[in-house]
């Protein structure tokens, strides 16, 4: 498994990918640190999942996943963000999101979330 | 109307805090407590905050987090797994109490009674000018021994 993690803090990244494999996701790892970012890797890397904040300079993890469907691109796309007021969990299932995990998370959280989207 | 929108009170934040320090830092473990009694300034603070505008209303509120230098630099060796006498780098340090800020700014955002847009994290010295903003809530936390203060301010 070949994983897009998407975050403009070094740190938030490296506690994502940490608590990936605390979940036993034992998977490579590319890294983003913008939208325009996640757009280019996507594309140029294809990825077989994208983790991504949402407020992010450049362009925003929303913007990114837009970007990314008018293209074409369908790669499994799930938020990791510190705001997960319904309303962006709305507009993150109506851009075709699978999931929106908040910030702050757990090796738990993940896996409930995560495990169901990779059958 | 600013102050319904922008109601939070002391015990949200302090069941945030616990839940990002527990989540992010501690293992799991909930550590953070209300700190009662006196308050002093940091000798050499760090500050970080986000602010949260919500734009149909032209009004919004600021998260502020504050601590000493040094117990930011704790933070930052927890959060990135480093040894007690590793020496903590500019760039991480604004990088981890940012996050910090930014995640409890988060999810303080969610409990505004309006859509809001969250802004990216800005760390610095010292706390920025809030003359004109109106003060909203503030509740001094214990992290191992150490202070660090939650603040919530009106933008309007």
């Amino acid at each position: 498994m070949y994983v897009l993690i998407a975050d403009d803090s070094r740190v938030m990244r490296q506690i994502v990918i940490r608590t990936l494999r605390q979940a036993g996701y034992d998977w490579k790892i590319v890294e983003a640190a913008d939208g325009q970012e996640v757009y280019d890797l996507a594309l140029a890397e294809q990825p077989d999942l994208i983790l991504s904040d949402w407020n992010m300079p450049n362009a925003t993890g929303i913007e990114a996943l837009n970007a990314l469907r008018q293209a074409g691109c369908m790669i499994p796309f799930g938020f990791v963000t510190s705001e997960g007021s319904p309303e962006m969990r709305e507009q993150a299932d109506e851009a075709g999101a699978l999931f929106l995990i908040a910030k702050p998370f757990t090796a738990e959280s993940f896996r409930d979330v995560i495990d169901p989207v990779l059958v | 109307m600013i102050a319904g929108t922008l109601t939070v009170g002391r015990e949200q934040i302090l069941a945030i805090s616990q839940d990002v320090f527990a989540a992010m830092i501690d293992d799991g473990e909930t550590i953070v407590f209300e700190r009662f009694g006196d308050v002093n300034e940091p000798a050499d603070p760090i500050v970080a905050w986000v602010d949260m505008t919500i734009g149909g209303l032209g009004i919004g509120a600021r998260a502020v987090v504050r601590t000493e230098r040094t117990v930011a630099d704790a933070l930052t060796r927890a959060l990135l797994v480093m040894d007690a006498d590793e020496v903590v780098g500019p760039e991480d340090l604004v990088d981890a109490f940012g996050e910090i800020a930014n995640v409890v700014g988060g999810n303080v955002k969610s409990l505004l009674a309006a859509h809001a847009v969250l802004s990216l994290p800005t760390v610095a010295g010292e706390a920025p000018t809030m003359a004109e903003h109106q003060f909203l809530q503030q509740i001094p936390l214990d992290w191992r021994g150490h202070t660090l203060v939650v603040s919530l301010w009106s933008l309007s």
